[in-house]
């Protein structure tokens, strides 16, 4: 009974888990993710009840809310039985009080339209109503403070105070553990700490404990340090290596080093018992729940993912205690690695097969970045596609299992540094491998997921692994787990972390989280087993094993596997060749000869579509740069339109590219698209245009570098919120350039906009030499707008319109499209105009038009522009919002 | 000079340095430590030690020897390689070496308890920064890409991240934070600031106040700095003024970085310099400035502005400067209100847009009436001028009551 109870709560630990850590630590999560679910099911596999169990978890997560309420109920419970005896039984009516609360939000996820985040909402409401009334909750809450300050104190003693009841009177969680939403995380920790105590008799927070105190084995100083830097921490996993997997993993061990703990160990045959429990429950629920949820598969793939930290708060109090400042000052430096070298360190490690090689690892590991960060090609260098240095070969397959467990974790600890701006390239790995096994419910799908990198282990696991090794495994993952939550930066909510929406696209803003959620479940399914998609992730496995180079069993399947992998596996080794040449990892990148490594091209069509390349490029669809030339030609003679010769343009730069030709030619394509652009408008492309040739123009190929110096000072105008671009801009004009007739031009520009001197501006509009007018259109809304509302302002009794029409250049504009008199035209486009910003004419004696200053002064606005606005929701355009709000 | 070092002297010289570094880190004497790693100070021991480094070149073993030495060797050795390599004046190698000993410090200094070792730390952050600079210069002159301060940006990083605690080694922190201010002003990536800014105005372990004068004052300066890029006057002035108030009257020269951004920020909410001040901290080309201002004399100002393009281009200033066009006009105006006011009080307040067109002229400045409309406009617009401007009699109409309104310390409107 005790037991089943435990299970219940480390449901509801996952379910609480999800809720909050969900809206914190999403990129870690998944990365976590991956191995807690393994870490689970490799507990019962001995059991063979795998899939139902991992289904079941799997589908709790989705109902959250129901289940959770019967997990509080047990918890409750068992509270009750365990510890506090004294509690009054109404604890339950208080908890069931709260059933409403669930219910809702696991009917709110049910109908799948609702993020996580409202359900975290939910739920800190329900604690925050609950805990004023039960007697039981605000229990638990003090008791969770009170032992984040236990390890808070952590290098000396370890006081449990878990145990003792917590002052009554103390404030809630919420306010003491400041700004960051990990609180209720916090808490919920505990709670399951204290049911596990109960069922071990003794033992719960000794479990808990029992890593609290491993934290200064491993950490000097688990308070004071601050995570980032990269040196500590691997010493931090060095020290990891040579222990952990090695050691008799169970608490039991540790316990009595180093704890002062009224609670002896949990014996192994508990926990053991614990999983075996579990199994009974599962497919029943499993069951319930395919009914009631047309979703659930969509849904695993996350839930997969997000609820197996779980398993790693039970054990790891330590991020809460972090307090906010010190996670600011961790924000800052966490970004301290470029993702790609996190995900090299990971694919190095990820091909250890025993402690010997994982520290021998470490070490080279550890000498290639201080090396790289030594000349400094730490940022430069392309981790992704640097090769791996030779490993001393093990012999060792016994210790695959802990390499199973451990290799794992350290992985993941990796990726604990991955700040949550950083892109999640190498993160798609982990990804979609839960999204894999997720919507298999046999064994064999397990076996699928395992097949992308480790399946032999796991099989070798399952038959050799015999009694306590399910202990073994648990603790072992916890150990690591923990420490990389000790070091783990306190992340804020971000919702958009969630892998799905990484899926579904990175730089998503807030407001577009909770529709990329749910275009997530939509797709997951078939995402997950589009052949595409298999392919893709089979391309990925493959290239770990291609540079592990040893004796990983592919499981490769499906006919796709000859054409990118192949292409990749052969660069890969062409540079791991020359490297090996070079006596090891001691060169610098820069060092490769690329040359070798370019394609050429050999193609000889003309014309070419532009299609973005997802793998090598193949040099029979590679032009060469004599057709590249004739292409250019083509483009510049085509009277096609712009979307065609953008498409063209867009072609031949990837082909320059990919051969590496960066010349005159080159410079002239980017030239030429660049003028296109800006004719037709197209700024984001004109921008890439613009980069590309500064650069270019910084190695000293030749080109109309005044034209652009004077476009670029003239976008550092338009962008105007920073003052600095413009002024660096500036700086770095060169006298000669001063000279140009252009960039006199857009200097002279900047200063009429800067001074928001009208006159000088339309007079200059007229004047421009080059496109500068296109980019200077875009001004000139802004600029008439100002104009007018400067005017309306600082004339009295009226302005002629027939002026400002003469002024503000009204005529210019027409004069193309119509072939009637221009003075007459722009008048009436002025007054069109006017009358749309909200201008009050009047007709004086004379029938002259006259805007009536007074009266417009406070009637000006700027209208929404008729078109829909770029990002498609008009409630964002916030500043006309405020334009009419004034 | 080195070598007339014979290899027992060499020998002693450098056992003589281990030992005082490693009585230095024992007892903890943080300045002792100090004087031991501080490179850039050229003192003669150091530069007796570079050369006792260069002839006995099996230094390492001898750091290995010794058990005390060995541990601290992952500091010592790299060290020893830098100070050689600035010795012969390989600034690269010299800057690599420190890095690697920075590192291997930072290390150290992370598990000692207490701040003892702070003033080293920053001798530390000093020295690779000065390091990087001049690394920098070496690759740039050999045409490579000069990345080595970069480097040493993240490396103050993590510095930060170890002082940016709780402990009483939180004090330090304001130190680094220059340090990395420095950096990335001469890096031009400022935006960089924004992050470690943010965690010293609003991370709760740090207390303003708590830090040493010295590293607010330098804060407070290029915080300032960087409201002035922003065109945030009024917390320009104010943070600017912190730092000048706070000072060291003695050191002239910071007193002139300061004013070199304070004067512009002044002039812009309407505060005018004396000649004194100007001239007691050589800062001539704000003199013109002045004058113009005072005259209203427009040529004068973009004359300034013309000359000293550079020199304000460069410190971010221009920008600034040219907004004070505006108060040029206003003078303009102000003073033909004022003589009109004296030939026929009773019609001063219209001022006739050719009668400005032709003060212009006088200044060479070649307006015509619709440009010089439009800035009177923008003055009645921008409130520089109280009134109206009447378009079918082109004529100014000023306000009888205040006509030219003084900024008192507030921006001009924009």
């Amino acid at each position: 009974m005790h037991l089943l109870q435990l299970m219940w709560l480390r449901l509801l630990q996952h379910n609480s888990m999800l809720v909050t850590r969900l809206t914190q630590v999403l990129p870690l999560l998944m990365a976590i993710a991956i191995h807690n679910i393994k870490v689970t099911i490799m507990d019962i596999s001995s059991q063979t009840m795998i899939l139902p169990l991992s289904k079941w978890v799997q589908i709790k997560i989705q109902t959250t809310a129901g289940y959770e309420n019967s997990n509080y109920n047990y918890q409750t419970n068992w509270w009750n039985n365990g510890n506090c005896g004294s509690y009054p039984p109404h604890l339950y009516p208080s908890y069931t009080s709260s059933d409403t609360n669930s219910t809702q939000s696991s009917s709110a996820v049910s109908t799948n339209s609702l993020p996580y985040q409202q359900q975290y909402n939910q739920w800190t409401y329900y604690y925050s109503q609950s805990a004023p009334v039960v007697s039981c909750a605000p229990r638990t809450e003090n008791t969770s403070l009170t032992i984040g300050c236990s390890v808070e104190g952590g290098s000396g003693g370890y006081p449990y105070p878990s145990n003792q009841p917590p002052p009554p009177g103390t404030t809630s969680w919420r306010k003491d553990t400041g700004s960051s939403g990990l609180p209720s995380l916090q808490e919920k920790k505990d709670v399951t700490a204290y049911p596990s105590n109960g069922s071990g008799g003794v033992g719960a927070p000794t479990f808990q404990n029992h890593h609290i105190n491993q934290m200064p084995l491993y950490f000097q100083k688990p308070t004071d340090s601050t995570p980032l830097p990269h040196e500590n921490h691997e010493d931090q996993q060095k020290l990891l290596y040579s222990q952990s997997p090695r050691l008799p993993l169970s608490s039991t061990n540790h316990v009595p080093e180093n704890s002062q703990s009224p609670f002896q160990a949990i014996p192994v045959s508990e926990t053991r018992r614990v999983s075996k429990l579990q199994i009974p429950t599962n497919p029943r629920i499993a069951s319930n729940l395919a009914v009631g949820m047309p979703k659930i598969d969509k849904e695993s793939s996350t839930t997969n993912a997000a609820l197996k930290p779980a398993y790693i708060s039970v054990s790891v109090p330590k991020p809460n205690i972090k307090s906010s400042s010190q996670d600011d000052a961790e924000a800052i430096i966490k970004g301290t690695f470029p993702p790609s070298l996190r995900a090299y360190v990971e694919r190095t490690f990820s091909r250890c097969k025993d402690d010997a090689q994982r520290s021998a690892n470490q070490k080279m590991m550890k000498e290639v970045i201080t090396k790289a960060s030594a000349d400094a090609t730490l940022f430069t260098r392309n981790w992704d596609i640097e090769p791996l240095f030779p490993l001393p070969s093990t012999s060792l397959d016994m210790v695959e299992q802990n390499n199973l467990q451990s290799s794992v974790p350290i992985s993941s600890l990796r990726r604990r540094n991955k700040s949550r701006w950083e892109p999640v390239a190498e993160e798609n790995l982990v990804d979609k491998q839960p999204s894999i096994t997720s919507d298999s419910v046999n064994v064999a799908s397990w076996d699928h997921f395992e097949g992308t990198g480790r399946a032999a282990e796991s099989k070798k696991y399952e038959s050799k692994e015999g009694g306590c090794n399910g202990v073994r495994l648990f603790s072992s993952p916890q150990q690591t787990l923990l420490s990389k939550f000790a070091q783990r930066p306190v992340k804020k909510p971000r919702l958009g972390d969630f892998p799905n929406a990484i899926e579904n696209g990175d730089g998503s803003s807030d407001s577009d989280k909770e529709q990329d959620l749910t275009k997530y479940y939509s797709s997951a399914i078939a995402l997950a087993n589009s052949p595409e998609e298999k392919r893709r992730r089979e391309h990925r496995s493959r290239r770990f094993e291609k540079v592990q180079g040893n004796q990983v069993e592919s499981k490769c399947h499906g006919p796709n596997i000859a054409g990118p992998g192949s292409i990749y596996t052969r660069r890969a080794s062409a540079m791991i060749l020359a490297k090996n040449l070079e006596d090891g990892c001691s060169r610098a990148v820069e060092d490769i000869d690329w040359d070798a490594l370019t394609v050429k091209g050999t193609c000889q069509e003309i014309e070419k579509r532009y299609l973005r390349l997802t793998s090598a490029p193949d040099p029979a669809t590679v032009r060469t740069e004599e057709v590249l030339e004739k292409a250019l030609q083509m483009v510049q003679t085509s009277r096609k339109g712009y979307s065609y010769k953008c498409d063209q343009l867009k072609s031949i730069r990837q082909d320059l590219t990919v051969q590496r030709i960066r010349n005159v030619l080159t410079v002239k394509v980017y030239e030429t698209h660049a003028r296109l652009a800006l004719e037709a408008g197209d700024l984001p492309e004109f921008n890439q245009c613009q980069s590309q040739l500064k650069r270019l123009y910084a190695e000293g190929i030749e080109g109309c570098h005044m034209e652009f110096s004077a476009y670029n000072l003239l976008c550092a105008i338009l962008h105007s919120n920073s003052k600095r671009d413009l002024l660096s801009s500036m700086t770095r004009l060169s006298n000669e350039a001063k000279d140009d007739e252009a960039v006199k031009h857009a200097l002279a520009v900047r200063s009429a906009v800067s001074s928001g001197n009208y006159v000088q501006f339309f007079r200059l509009y007229k004047a421009a030499p080059n496109l500068n007018t296109c980019l200077m259109d875009l001004f000139v809304e802004k600029m008439r707008f100002e104009a007018v509302k400067c005017m309306s302002k600082s004339y009295r009794p009226t302005v002629p319109v027939a002026y400002i029409a003469r002024v503000l250049r009204f005529s210019r504009a027409v004069s193309s499209e119509n072939c009637e008199d221009k003075g007459k035209d722009g008048l009436v486009e002025c007054e069109e105009w006017l009358r749309a910003h909200g201008a009050i004419l009047t007709i004086d004696n004379n029938g002259e038009l006259q805007l009536d200053s007074k009266v417009s002064s406070s009637s000006l606005y700027i209208p929404e522009p008729e078109a829909a606005v770029a990002h498609g929701d008009a409630s964002l355009a916030v500043d006309d919002f405020l334009t009419r709000a004034l | 000079m080195a070598l007339h070092l014979s290899m027992g002297e060499a020998h002693r010289r450098i056992a003589e340095y281990l030992a005082r570094f490693s009585d230095a880190v024992s007892s903890q004497d943080g300045s002792a430590l100090k004087s031991l790693i501080f490179v850039s100070s050229n003192s003669f021991y150091l530069l007796a030690l570079a050369d006792a480094l260069n002839v006995f070149q099996d230094s390492s073993r001898l750091v290995n020897q010794t058990d005390k030495y060995s541990q601290l060797g992952e500091i010592l050795i790299p060290y020893f390689r830098c100070l050689q390599s600035i010795r012969i004046g390989r600034f690269v190698d010299a800057y690599v070496a420190f890095e690697k000993a920075a590192n291997a410090f930072l290390q150290e200094f992370r598990n000692w308890e207490t701040g003892w070792a702070m003033e080293a730390m920053h001798t530390v952050a000093l020295e690779i920064r000065v390091l990087a600079e001049r690394a920098d210069r070496e690759l740039a002159s050999s045409g490579k890409n000069p990345e080595k301060l970069q480097g040493a940006g993240s490396f103050l990083m993590k510095v930060f991240g170890a002082l940016a605690g709780k402990g009483p080694k939180r004090v330090g922190a304001l130190y680094v934070t220059c340090q990395l201010f420095k950096i990335y002003f001469k890096l031009g990536t400022v935006h960089l600031c924004r992050s470690v800014i943010r965690s010293i105005e609003t991370a709760r372990i740090f207390d303003f106040e708590e830090f040493p004068t010295r590293d607010k004052v330098t804060y407070m300066y290029y915080t300032g700095r960087l409201e002035v890029f922003n065109e945030n006057f009024l917390a320009a002035d104010q943070k600017l003024m912190y730092a000048l108030m706070h000072c060291n009257p003695r050191s002239k020269d910071n007193i002139r970085m300061i004013l070199k951004y304070l004067i512009p920020v002044k002039l812009s909410i309407g505060i005018l310099p004396k000649m004194e001040l100007l001239e007691k901290y050589n800062l001539p080309e704000y003199m013109d400035v002045v004058n113009a201002l005072k005259r209203g004399d427009l040529r004068l100002l973009r004359g300034a502005l013309r000359d000293y393009e550079d020199r304000f281009l460069r410190s971010g200033v221009y920008l600034v400067l040219e907004k004070l066009e505006l108060q040029v006009y206003q003078r303009l105006v102000k003073k033909i209100y004022i003589i009109q006011k004296q030939k026929d009080p009773s019609k001063a307040h219209q001022v006739k847009l050719e009668v400005i067109v032709k003060a212009l002229k006088w200044l060479e400045m070649d307006m015509d009436v619709d440009e010089v409309e439009c800035i009177m406009a923008i003055l009645i617009y921008k409130n520089l001028i109280k009134g109206y401007f009447a378009h079918k009699s082109k004529v100014v109409v000023l306000s009888k009551q205040d006509p030219f309104p003084r900024l008192n310390g507030k921006p001009v409107n924009s």
